[in-house]
Formats: structure tokens, C-alpha cells, sequence
């Protein structure tokens, strides 16, 4: 079988079971995605995919789009084929399910039952964020410089209104200037 | 009270998503996609917090499954797939553009300093979204055992999704389960 048209596949198949387990917003995707990516189908480096997590963060829409770039990066010849492999794998499936519970979703109006997976699933997803700082971490700088830029950027997110975006672009200022 | 529903055209709705998705950061997003749906009138308060709640519980994106459903509700199928590819196509042409960017210029020492620092700054953003999130969770103590445990098993044994949404979230539903038939949740 051509090559990219394996990769493709693979590239539906992996992002299809991303998009259905994509619970609470897809915050909880990142460490299996890169056990794909990076370590199953050697698709991109981690420090590729902390990058792309990176460029996913400061683009508008879903941060879980950067999907995109990792299917980029994983058929050199035709990229943007690969691109809209990973985005429609991690897309369509979630927005089948959403459009598919919506004719059922009236019927459930009193069951408690979103309450239970709301809050009963909670736990697992915070859980899961924690483990994709350690995902993130594995591909970014290790140099005090960097290690001060991810602590003040701590502090500003939870101290102050300043948005996602701007952090990201002032650490990429300081990091012109001193991670060369 | 009967509020006077609107019927959006098709090209309404797509045109509505993308100028949100193309613009709209994080939680703003919600806010836009709200102001927008109500002022337009395409439904009222109530429906729109329903959608809100679904959109957060399954799985997929906050923002495109909240686009799905308001797109379903005003104009039924063809309306979600109008809301689909408004809320998905300008950030997967936007990413596009930044990857042909990112394999064009990383290699230069002044870009690849600053995607480090990006990165950098990415993990602090993380970093701060799991303390926030772990903040709210401290109510029970079991869930934070909970969320360590999961952290923990991830991180050291590669534990995969599947699998911790089954035995943790499951844990985390049944104890849920339990709880609220002792005392319900507000």
C-alpha cells in the first residue's frame, strides 16, 4: 500500500479514538496522543508536538486543532492531506455523537445521570492534565531561563486577566532574547 | 413565556461560527458564541444553558460541540453541519498557515528561540490550568486521590485513555452514584 495513504489511515483511526475519549473539552487527550505520535508511529519529535500543543494554544478555536500539525508533519509529501486526515479523525466523530444525542437529549431533561458523568469523571481528567504537564515538559527547553518563564507564567495565569494568547507571545519575546 | 424564535439561513450560521472560531480565544468563546446566539434570537437563555451543559459533558471541543448544538437547534442537521464547518475550517486554515510557518522558519535561531519560550510559556499555562482544576476538586478528599492516582499511572505506567476513563472516571461516577443518593448535588 502507498505510503500516505497508510499513514492517513492510521492518522483517521488514531485522532477518531482521540475525538470519542476527548471528554472535558479534549484536556485529558494529550498524553495518549503523544504515546501515538511520538512513540507509536514516530509521527513527530516531542519537542514537535509540545510545539504544535504550543501553536494550538495560540490560534483561535480548539487548542485540540494542532491535530492538524502533527498529521502535517506525518506525510511530508502532501501535507495538508495529512493535516485534514488528523482534523476530520478529531473532529467528526465528537460532533457525530453531539448531533446524534441531541434527539435524545430532551428525553433525559430530569435524569440525573449528567451530573454523575460531569462530576464523576472530573477526578480522571484533572488527573490527565497533570500527566500531559509531564507530556508537554518532556519536549520543552530545560534551561533556567525556561524553567523561569513556565513559573511566571503560573503566577500570571492565576493572578492576573491577562490572556492566553499575549502570555505566549511574551515568552516567545523572552525567548528570542535568551533561548537561542 | 414564548419568546419569538428566528430561523437563521445556512450561510448565517457558518458565517457566525467562523467569525467566532477565528477570533475567540478560550473561555471567551463561550461568551461570544452566547452574546451572539442571543441577540441574534435564534433561542432563548434557557436553551442556550442547556446546550452549554451538553456541549461540556460529551466529548469533542467545548466550542464546536456548542456550535453543533445551536446550529442543530435552529435548523436541524444541514444547520449542524453549517455550524460544523463555520467553527472548524478558519482554525484548521489558520493552523495550516502557522505549520507552513513553523517548517519554513524553525530552523532559524531567532524563531526557534521563540517557539522555546512559546513552549515554555505553554507549560506554565498548563501547569496553572491543572492547579486551578485540582482547586476544585478539593472538596471530597477521594477525589484527590483520585487525581493523583490517575497523574501517577499515566505518567509512570502509560495506563492508556481508554482505560483510565473506565476504572477512574468509572470510580469517579460510581462514588458520584452513591454520594448523591445519600445527598443530592445541588
Amino acid at each position: 500500500m502507498n505510503s500516505t495513504v497508510e499513514t492517513v489511515l492510521h492518522l483517521l483511526w488514531t485522532f477518531a479514538q482521540l475525538s470519542v475519549l476527548g471528554f472535558g473539552g479534549g484536556k485529558g487527550i494529550i498524553p495518549q496522543m503523544h504515546a501515538d505520535a511520538v512513540e507509536r508511529y514516530g509521527w513527530v519529535t516531542s519537542q514537535q508536538f509540545t510545539q504544535f500543543y504550543t501553536i494550538g494554544k495560540l490560534v483561535p478555536g480548539p487548542t485540540t486543532i494542532f491535530a492538524a500539525l502533527v498529521g502535517y508533519a506525518a506525510t511530508p509529501g502532501r501535507p495538508i492531506i495529512g493535516a485534514a486526515a488528523a482534523t476530520i479523525g478529531m473532529f467528526v466523530p465528537s460532533s457525530i455523537i453531539m448531533v446524534g444525542f441531541d434527539s435524545l437529549w430532551d428525553r433525559f431533561q430530569a435524569s440525573p445521570w449528567r451530573t454523575l458523568i460531569a462530576h464523576g469523571l472530573a477526578p480522571a481528567i484533572v488527573g490527565l492534565v497533570w500527566s500531559s504537564v509531564v507530556t508537554i515538559g518532556r519536549g520543552a527547553p530545560a534551561s533556567i531561563v525556561a524553567y523561569g518563564i513556565t513559573a511566571i507564567v503560573v503566577l500570571l495565569t492565576l493572578r492576573t486577566k491577562i490572556g492566553t494568547p499575549l502570555l505566549i507571545l511574551l515568552s516567545g519575546a523572552v525567548g528570542v532574547a535568551a533561548l537561542r | 413565556m414564548s419568546v419569538e424564535v428566528k430561523k437563521p439561513g445556512l450561510g448565517e450560521i457558518a458565517l457566525t461560527f467562523a467569525a467566532i472560531s477565528s477570533t475567540a480565544f478560550g473561555g471567551g468563546q463561550k461568551a461570544s458564541v452566547r452574546q451572539q446566539v442571543l441577540n441574534r434570537g435564534w433561542m432563548d437563555h434557557e436553551r442556550f444553558m442547556d446546550g452549554l451543559e451538553i456541549a461540556q459533558v460529551l466529548p469533542g471541543p467545548n466550542i464546536l460541540n456548542l456550535a453543533l448544538y445551536c446550529g442543530q437547534r435552529v435548523r436541524g442537521i444541514p444547520g449542524a453541519v453549517a455550524a460544523f464547518l463555520g467553527a472548524s475550517v478558519p482554525p484548521f486554515v489558520i493552523v495550516l498557515i502557522a505549520g507552513a510557518l513553523y517548517f519554513k522558519f524553525s530552523s532559524n535561531p531567532y524563531v526557534h528561540g521563540a517557539l522555546r519560550g512559546c513552549a515554555a510559556g505553554a507549560l506554565g499555562l498548563t501547569i496553572a490550568n491543572a492547579l486551578e482544576l485540582t482547586w476544585d476538586e478539593r472538596t471530597e478528599w477521594i477525589r484527590l486521590v483520585l487525581v493523583a492516582i490517575t497523574a501517577l499511572t499515566v505518567s509512570l505506567l502509560k495506563m492508556p485513555l481508554l482505560l483510565v476513563l473506565v476504572a477512574f472516571g468509572g470510580a469517579g461516577i460510581v462514588h458520584e452514584y452513591l454520594r448523591s443518593r445519600r445527598k443530592p448535588r445541588e
